[in-house]
């Protein structure tokens, strides 16, 4: 397929449309930079770091390491439940579980929050499906809690991002040549083995991949932390909302946002990193 | 059947550790929706599980909500579906509309212009939503902006574009040149082959963005939570609005009928594509 086809001029032409389309998003970015630089809290006016030395306290830095703990520990059970998840996807030969299964991965990432928080409150509330069963049941007396604290926010967050991770997985998982997996195994290695050896290192790239994605999705989560962490699980989306809405420090928003940006961009960038090292490696292996 | 992925007969710990860990991944995905579900046919107020009793009492309670209007709220439940579906509306065929000419720019220029514009849309996937729903809402309201219903359309606007994108990009990638060339040869001018060859072959790539775009809209919660006013506001803010203190059953009903039109769509975007191209 000739890839020059289309002369650059004409090229640029039919992408115009699309690029006015995105260029309010542009803006917005440039905006949260400029206003996060600004000397006022609530204009823009003059050059100063000040927003940022501002956020140099205890709280904000409890926010940081709490979001920066929160979305790693969903990523990691985001991913070990990815990948059997991936392998049965790929496995199921009905076409009509298939697409069962795609629904019930799909729909937590797009169905609207709310109706997902409502799930969750129904099924762990102090009232809710797990309680009053173990109640019945006579395995507790006083409710669990599990909600409006970090295992609720966990739990929505694992649930939100799950698709982000299956889907490449599935795509990378259809790529591997069953003939690699034959090969380990009339050499004799068993299902482990053939796993770690010849699976894992074969999706690397992907699994990274996705990682970093899951990682920052997460990390900039603020639906499932409002509505299911309460008050008391403050994840930078949230601080940054409550610096808007009751404080009007607009900059000092700006500039939390900023350092959530760059965090989120930072792994993006070393996985990519990784993924590119770990596979010029192996070719020159 | 693949032998290391996942064994149909024997395997021993390794399968049962795979389908253990699977139906874990299924059951967190599926169970809030299963369970919300049922209990919109619950005829209690309190939540008690199963429910004893069944009804359409909450289902009721919704159509009511719809027909009659309440004065003393400020936003009305049908003012704000009808502009969820309007903002999903706009969003859809603008998306659309800028997406296919850039497919078919990106897929038939350079490589250079393709990887540099790839990466350009794909931003607004990673960045954090929280920070879109800020930006644009310091820029609306420092520079006192009245966009109506643009206020909330805008920042849908680029959502959905990486997502859209995708899907035209993959229906593309399937259409060699030579099809158009051979229209050309026939005949007909660049533009007309692109529009009667390319463009129908594109078909389903471009109603799976359309559709990704309606749904993605449609249930957004995060930007729109920063951008609504009094006067433009969309569904998912209005059942916040109506939970903030207390789950109200209500709520649950007009959640299933979204679970099911979602669903219907996603099974409609699955059907289009059906294993070629990816969701994502």
């Amino acid at each position: 397929m000739s890839t020059e086809f289309l002369p650059k001029k004409q090229a640029l032409l039919f992408a115009a449309p699309a690029f006015i389309a995105i260029l309010p998003f542009l803006g917005a970015c440039f905006y949260i930079l400029r206003f996060s630089l600004s000397a006022e809290q609530g204009t823009i006016e003059g050059l100063s770091i000040q927003a940022y030395r501002d956020l140099m306290t205890p709280f904000f830095g409890r926010s940081v390491w709490l979001t920066l703990k929160l979305a790693f520990i969903a990523t990691i059970i985001v991913m070990v439940l990815a990948v059997p998840l991936a392998f049965v996807m790929t496995s199921l030969r009905s076409s009509f579980f298939r697409r069962l299964l795609t629904i019930s991965i799909l729909l937590p990432l797009i169905l609207n929050l709310l109706v997902q928080a409502y799930g969750w409150i129904l099924l762990l509330g102090p009232s809710g499906v797990l309680n009053s069963t173990l109640k019945a049941m006579g395995i507790i007396e006083r409710p669990l809690f599990l909600l409006f604290n970090e295992t609720g926010v966990l739990l929505g967050l694992v649930q939100t991002s799950l698709p982000l991770a299956v889907f490449p997985i599935v795509g990378a998982v259809r790529a591997i040549s069953p003939e690699y997996l034959e090969a380990a195994s009339s050499l004799g290695a068993g299902h482990w083995r053939t796993f770690r050896d010849v699976t894992v290192p074969l999706l690397r790239p992907e699994l990274v991949g996705a990682a970093s994605i899951v990682f920052a999705f997460n990390a900039s989560a603020f639906a499932i932390p409002l509505l299911l962490g309460g008050r008391r699980v403050q994840m930078m989306g949230l601080v940054i909302r409550d610096m808007i809405s009751p404080l009007f420090n607009w900059s000092g928003a700006a500039a939390a946002g900023m350092i959530l940006i760059v965090l989120t961009l930072f792994v993006l960038v070393a996985s990519s990193w990784l993924v590119r090292l770990t596979t010029t490696a192996k070719e020159s292996s | 059947m693949r032998v290391g992925l996942l064994p149909t007969e024997g395997g021993g710990t390794y399968r049962f550790v795979i389908l253990f860990l699977a139906s874990i991944g299924i059951l967190i995905s599926a169970l809030p929706v299963i369970v919300v579900t049922i209990m919109s046919f619950s005829a209690s107020e309190y939540s008690s599980f199963p429910p004893t009793e069944f009804s359409f009492r909450w289902y009721f309670e919704v159509l009511q909500l719809f027909t009659n209007e309440d004065p003393s709220s400020a936003q009305s439940v049908v003012d704000s579906t009808i502009t969820s579906l309007l903002v999903a509306f706009l969003v859809m065929i603008i998306s659309t509309l800028v997406c296919v000419p850039l497919a078919y720019a990106l897929a038939r220029s350079g490589r250079n212009l393709r990887e540099g514009m790839e990466l350009l849309f794909t931003l607004p996937l990673v960045f954090p939503l929280v920070m879109l729903g800020i930006a644009f809402l310091l820029i609306a309201e420092s520079l006192q902006l009245d966009l109506g219903i643009w206020r909330i359309a805008i920042p849908h606007i680029a959502l959905v574009l990486p997502f859209v994108l995708r899907n035209c990009l993959s229906a593309m990638n399937g259409i060699s040149v030579e099809i158009e060339e051979a229209a050309i040869s026939l005949g007909a001018s660049p533009l007309r082959a692109i529009w009667d060859v390319v463009i129908p072959l594109m078909k389903a790539g471009i109603l799976a963005g359309l559709i990704f775009a309606l749904i993605i809209s449609f249930n957004e919660f995060t930007v729109t939570f920063f951008m609504y006013t009094i006067d433009v506001s969309t569904l998912p803010i209005w059942m916040y609005s109506r939970t903030v203190s207390s789950l109200d059953p209500a709520t649950l009903a007009l959640s299933v009928f979204i679970i099911v039109v979602d669903v219907f769509l996603v099974l409609l975007v699955d059907k289009l594509i059906a294993g070629r191209g990816n969701l994502f």
